[in-house]
């Protein structure tokens, strides 16, 4: 497979892997605000996602509907929706060959629905959750097709590198900006909503129940996102994946230097034999800064190994 | 619907005779129109655009630098042809692309038809396609146009014409593919009914037939495209999908010790055959346009070396340009000893004095083009001109006469469209498309039906409202 083609289809998925975090994202902060009437929670969102420094946040945007809108559709932000569909979009439709038909279409449907000139007035005349949840549909229908369709080969892989690492690093910054930095004294915090809200929006609510009941607590969600092996959102999960598809690629392209395999065992084994009370011994900040410098470290042996020949 | 049609006068039309009776091709079709209301069609007709967009089968119009994606319109009547008519097309065809080949060969090497006087050196010489790195250069079996898409066209006496011979990188075979497609959605009874001949194994074809280019079991062919905004970048994927080659651009591609290898995830790999969807200036910046970013430095030395197999080979330009055309009878009857089995259209040479006064006094009766001009631009059709437009054009032609020439107003048959809820005439021509392999040429049955949408228009190209219908060649 051309190194091209390989970058483009990590691309692909990590595009889709980051809208589907953007969006969910939109939705369980609004419906937070809803409850707290406190517009402010959309600044680390607008931050972290779209890259919008603190002094020149949303004095214009009164609102979260003309916040969502502006995440959503606003064409000179490279990170919003709107950007992040085009790209996905158009790393497929150069990658034709090698993605089922059926994924093919999926992405492109996705983007003649969001592009659509009417989308915007649909937006405006629409529950925002309904229709954040429509666009949600087309990440599912995405990542469905994607399983049933795609042929297990060494596009499957370059596709799933590019979602697992984009999810790891979601679930990195989940930990350091929505948790590690929560402010202890804002006594939302003592409410349930608000944790209600923080595990809906990474999808992990159910299974924090059933493994925590309703214990709330910040120790319990890092636990929950940094080691849970079987939530598909934990970077536990996200690294064991990793570790699946960079072994499959060895195996297909008869690698040789197998510093890759190397680095991304180190960091599966660390996670398997790390416990919360480590992490609390060790102290979260460094935790995090190790999971950070190690898959930095990975990334670019990933480019170095698969996508040197296009830099 | 049947009752209301107009026909074009003095033109073939492809579903009606001369009295108005429907041809023995369409009968199936007065049936289908006769019971089908309005409104149905209209909604097939939404359903295939609507297909279209869905797959993504668009092409890339530019304006203010910024790229829209449009579909090709689409007419969901097909044109048909008779299978008895087909085979002379098919015949002609290959005539054309065996003396055409052979023609190229001998431009590039010993020149016996311009030693022999049949076609003036000049037109060799002043060629700006001409391509001095081919020169006793000998390609791989003797093939230098391997893909061509000759356009014809019926005039009003019926037959059929060469209009051009696309020997460069013909375009279009994706459509005639993907309307295929659509037909079959559309008319699930009477497509099988009809007996159409097959069209879907192109790629195939194809594959196989750059195979035999090189002697190997199972050689590296990938295509060559200049990249995503290219406006026919959907038909290079399409073409890649269907053959499973690699679609590659300049950049995945690399040199070493003169041979072609691309950049895979797993390491270089060695390339055979590369079917390039890029222009002849583009391909090598070390021989060509040095600007070039979309092909590769050094691959004309490697191709020099018989490392690589370049399709089309560099320097076909020469045999397809609209000079050179009135000369293919000639190559025919020199090259293979045959009468042409397809006609030319009668052309004028403006680089001929008597001829171009000829042109000048009839000009309401002319379309004069430039030898060099394509997609129907820099064209001047005589009777729509305004004065100032033709004396305008006749300063330029005076300017550099060889590099123009006229042919008299065309009349392209007329095929029925769905147009405003009515059924209406609209001009078409044909381009069948054909693969020359080492041992035999072959051509698709059917082709790309070019419909001018505009009425009364003979502009059959996409930029310039130009669409498409599918083409069936049907049993006898």
């Amino acid at each position: 497979m051309l190194s091209r083609v390989a970058n483009n289809l990590f691309w692909m998925d990590r595009y889709i892997e980051r809208s589907y975090g953007l969006l969910n994202l939109i939705k369980t902060n609004f419906n937070s605000t809803l409850d707290s009437g406190d517009y402010s929670s959309w600044n680390n969102i607008l931050s972290i996602y779209l890259g919008i420094d603190k002094n020149q946040q949303f004095e214009n945007y009164q609102d979260s509907l003309s916040i969502i809108k502006f995440i959503l559709f606003d064409k000179n932000n490279a990170n919003t929706h709107l950007n992040m569909i085009i790209n996905a979009r158009e790393n497929a439709r150069s990658v034709q060959e090698h993605i089922s038909r059926e994924l093919w279409l999926s992405v492109n449907k996705y983007y003649l629905h969001f592009s659509n000139t009417d989308i915007i007035n649909k937006y405006e005349n629409d529950d925002p959750i309904t229709f954040v949840n429509d666009l949600l549909l087309f990440n599912h229908i995405y990542y469905s097709v994607a399983d049933i369709t795609q042929e297990r080969g060494n596009a499957y892989c370059f596709m799933n590198l590019g979602k697992y690492l984009e999810r790891v690093v979601q679930s990195i910054d989940f930990i350091s900006v929505r948790i590690n930095t929560m402010d202890l004294k804002n006594e939302n915090i003592y409410e349930s909503f608000f944790w209600k809200n923080l595990l809906i929006s990474i999808g992990g609510y159910q299974l924090y129940l059933k493994k925590y009941k309703s214990i709330f607590g910040h120790e319990n969600i890092i636990e929950m996102i940094a080691l849970n092996e079987n939530f598909p959102r934990s970077i536990k999960y996200s690294v064991n994946k990793l570790h699946i598809h960079i072994e499959r690629l060895y195996r297909f392209n008869n690698l040789e230097d197998n510093q890759l395999l190397f680095k991304i065992g180190k960091l599966k084994n660390h996670l398997n034999y790390t416990t919360i009370e480590n992490i609390k011994e060790e102290g979260i900040d460094a935790f995090l800064f190790y999971l950070q410098s190690e898959l930095r470290e990975i990334s670019s042996i990933i480019n170095k190994t698969f996508f040197y020949q296009i830099q | 619907m049947i009752d209301n049609y107009t026909k074009y006068p003095n033109t073939w039309d492809e579903m009606f005779d001369e009295s108005g009776k429907i041809r023995d091709t369409y009968r199936s079709f007065e049936h289908f129109l006769k019971s089908t209301p309005i409104d149905t069609i209209n909604q097939m007709q939404d359903f295939s655009s609507q297909l279209f967009r869905d797959h993504g089968i668009t092409f890339t119009v530019y304006n203010d630098n910024k790229g829209v994606e449009r579909i090709f319109p689409f007419d969901v009547l097909p044109r048909i042809i008779k299978q008895s008519e087909w085979n002379v097309i098919e015949a002609g065809i290959k005539q054309r692309i065996r003396a055409l080949n052979l023609f190229l060969r001998d431009a590039y090497h010993e020149q016996f038809i311009f030693k022999d006087g049949i076609i003036p050196r000049e037109l060799l010489l002043n060629n700006s396609c001409f391509i001095r790195e081919m020169t006793h250069l000998n390609v791989p079996k003797n093939i230098y146009t391997h893909i061509s898409g000759v356009d014809l066209i019926r005039n009003n006496d019926g037959e059929f014409y060469v209009l051009e011979d696309n020997l460069r990188t013909p375009s279009g075979v994706s459509y005639m593919l993907e309307n295929r497609q659509i037909s079959r959605r559309l008319y699930p009874n009477l497509m099988p009914k009809s007996k159409v001949l097959p069209v879907d194994n192109y790629p195939q074809l194809l594959y196989q037939q750059l195979k035999t280019l090189v002697n190997k079991q199972n050689p590296e062919i990938v295509l060559l495209t200049p990249g995503l905004y290219n406006s026919a970048y959907y038909e290079h994927t399409t073409l890649a999908r269907l053959m499973g080659v690699e679609l590659v651009e300049g950049n995945d591609l690399v040199l070493d010790n003169h041979e072609v290898f691309m950049k895979t995830a797993g390491g270089l790999k060695k390339v055979d055959i590369i079917y390039r969807r890029i222009d002849d200036d583009y391909l090598d910046p070390l021989n060509f346009n040095s600007e070039s970013v979309l092909g590769l430095a050094g691959i004309m030395e490697a191709y020099r070396q018989g490392n690589v197999v370049i399709v089309n080979a560099p320097g076909t330009g020469i045999a397809d340009d609209k000079a050179m055309y009135v000369y293919v009878p000639d190559m025919i009857s020199y090259y293979l000893n045959e009468e042409p089995i397809l006609k030319n259209i009668q052309t004028y040479q403006l680089g001929k004095p008597e001829e171009r006064d000829f042109v000048f006094k009839n000009i309401d009766e002319m379309v004069l083009k430039k030898t060099d001009g394509s997609g129907g631009y820099g064209m001047l059709m005589g009777k729509n001109a305004t004065e100032a437009e033709i004396n305008d054009y006749i300063k330029e032609v005076n300017k550099k006469p060889q590099k123009y020439i006229a042919q008299p107003i065309l009349s392209l048959s007329s095929a029925p469209c769905i147009i405003d809820n009515e059924l209406s005439p609209r001009c078409v021509d044909l381009r069948p498309f054909a693969i020359c392999g080492a041992d035999e040429i072959k051509v698709c049955p059917g082709g790309l039906s070019r419909v001018a949408l505009k009425k009364n228009s003979l502009v059959v190209n996409s930029s310039q409202g130009g669409g498409s219908k599918d083409t069936w060649v049907i049993k006898n």
